[in-house]
């Protein structure tokens, strides 16, 4: 099975945006988070839902008009195992 | 244990009890804050310990260790002939480690119309010197050490302790501030050569007005006077680390901190003298909205 993401919840999470970069305060942890391009547009495209690094690569393309390439779904993959090491993102069991 | 002299010191929103095993220290400090009032009703924010490091050594050359509420373990003990550096460094410590009411920036600040410049940057870039001198020169002094952010309002509180001068500020100082204001010279601390100013009286007198945050300074002491924009994500960062208790005010400290950055404008200030600089920040100053 392809494996699954969701995002934290965003009553969870404080959106501030400074110049280049996004800060995100996890209330949970307390720990402030600054991400760059894309992770904050992964999280945002995934909303609530539970969804496969093809899933929100598609997202992506629709939301911010990006040209799909054989890459993107390596990259969006690639920042899910990060944000899921900052605990942003969980992986979805069963 | 033996007996435990005290003063009690009201500093800005901080009220200090510094409890001494010898009096040499605490008269020290009691000459250096005669102008600072007495906290309210005797209640105290936090308390500063100096004890010898053992308790025969407060007869043989006598070493303070400086305990209180917060403390670090590895803190060295200091000759008693820098018990009032201890004592100052004790305070320090305590709102370094255990203020909450503010988001603490180590910065210096000093307001003039109603608006504070912070400045803030790494040990040597010339933050607390700037604010002595500028304090000499019309405007208000606020703090050499920690800059105190409102959670609420996003207004700058005063921390006026004295001023710590360190190495050639002490003579650059002695030269526009008068004798009296000086507290004695203590050589070869860990800090170097230090000696205490009283800061002006207007200091102490406003001690408990804020100022609204108008301009934030990186100075970098020792490079050829220029002034540099820098980003914010870059300011937020610095920030961060110039906080001691960023973190532990949580979303607190993220709303204060973030409302800060967006609002505060910023340099990075390069200066190779205290004359220069001030001209720079006079010119800044002048174009301020």
């Amino acid at each position: 099975m392809t494996q699954k993401y969701r995002a934290a919840a965003q009553d969870d999470l404080i959106w501030h945006d400074l110049d280049s970069m996004t800060l995100l305060y996890h209330r949970p942890s307390g720990i402030t988070h600054m991400l760059a391009d894309p992770a904050p547009a992964v999280l945002e495209v995934m909303e609530g839902h539970s969804l496969t690094a093809a899933e929100i690569a598609a997202r992506l393309t629709a939301t911010y008009e990006i040209e799909a390439d054989i890459d993107s779904e390596d990259i969006v993959l690639a920042r899910l195992e990060e944000l899921s090491g900052l605990g942003l993102v969980a992986r979805v069991t069963g | 244990m033996g007996e435990m002299h005290q003063i009690l010191l009201k500093i800005g929103p901080a009220a200090f009890r510094i409890a001494s095993a010898w009096r040499e220290p605490l008269d020290q400090l009691a000459a250096l804050y005669s102008d600072y009032p007495a906290p309210a009703d005797q209640s105290v924010d936090f308390t500063v310990r100096l004890e010898p490091e053992k308790p025969w050594r407060r007869f043989i050359r006598p070493s303070v260790h400086i305990g209180g509420d917060f403390w670090l373990p590895d803190a060295a003990p200091l000759p008693l002939k820098q018990g009032l550096l201890a004592a100052e460094m004790g305070m320090n410590l305590q709102m370094a480690l255990g203020w909450r009411r503010h988001l603490l920036l180590h910065a210096s600040s000093v307001e003039k119309d109603s608006k504070a410049l912070i400045m803030t940057g790494l040990s040597g870039s010339g933050k607390s010197t700037l604010s002595a001198m500028l304090a000499e020169k019309g405007w208000r002094f606020m703090g050499d050490e920690f800059a105190l952010l409102s959670l609420d309002s996003g207004q700058i509180s005063p921390f006026p302790r004295l001023i710590s001068l360190k190495n050639e500020a002490i003579g650059a100082m002695q030269k526009i501030a008068a004798e009296s204001r000086f507290g004695p010279e203590m050589n070869a601390t860990p800090k170097g050569d230090i000696r205490h100013l009283v800061p002006p009286k207007a200091a102490v007198e406003r001690m408990d007005a804020p100022a609204r945050p108008a301009l934030l300074l990186f100075p970098r002491f020792g490079h050829a006077p220029e002034l540099r924009e820098m980003g914010k994500s870059e300011v937020f960062v610095r920030l961060t680390q110039a906080s001691t208790n960023y973190v532990a005010l949580g979303e607190a400290g993220f709303r204060a901190l973030t409302r800060f950055v967006d609002q505060v404008p910023v340099k990075a200030m390069d200066y190779q003298s205290t004359d220069q600089a001030e001209a720079m920040i006079r010119d800044l100053w002048s174009r301020l909205p």
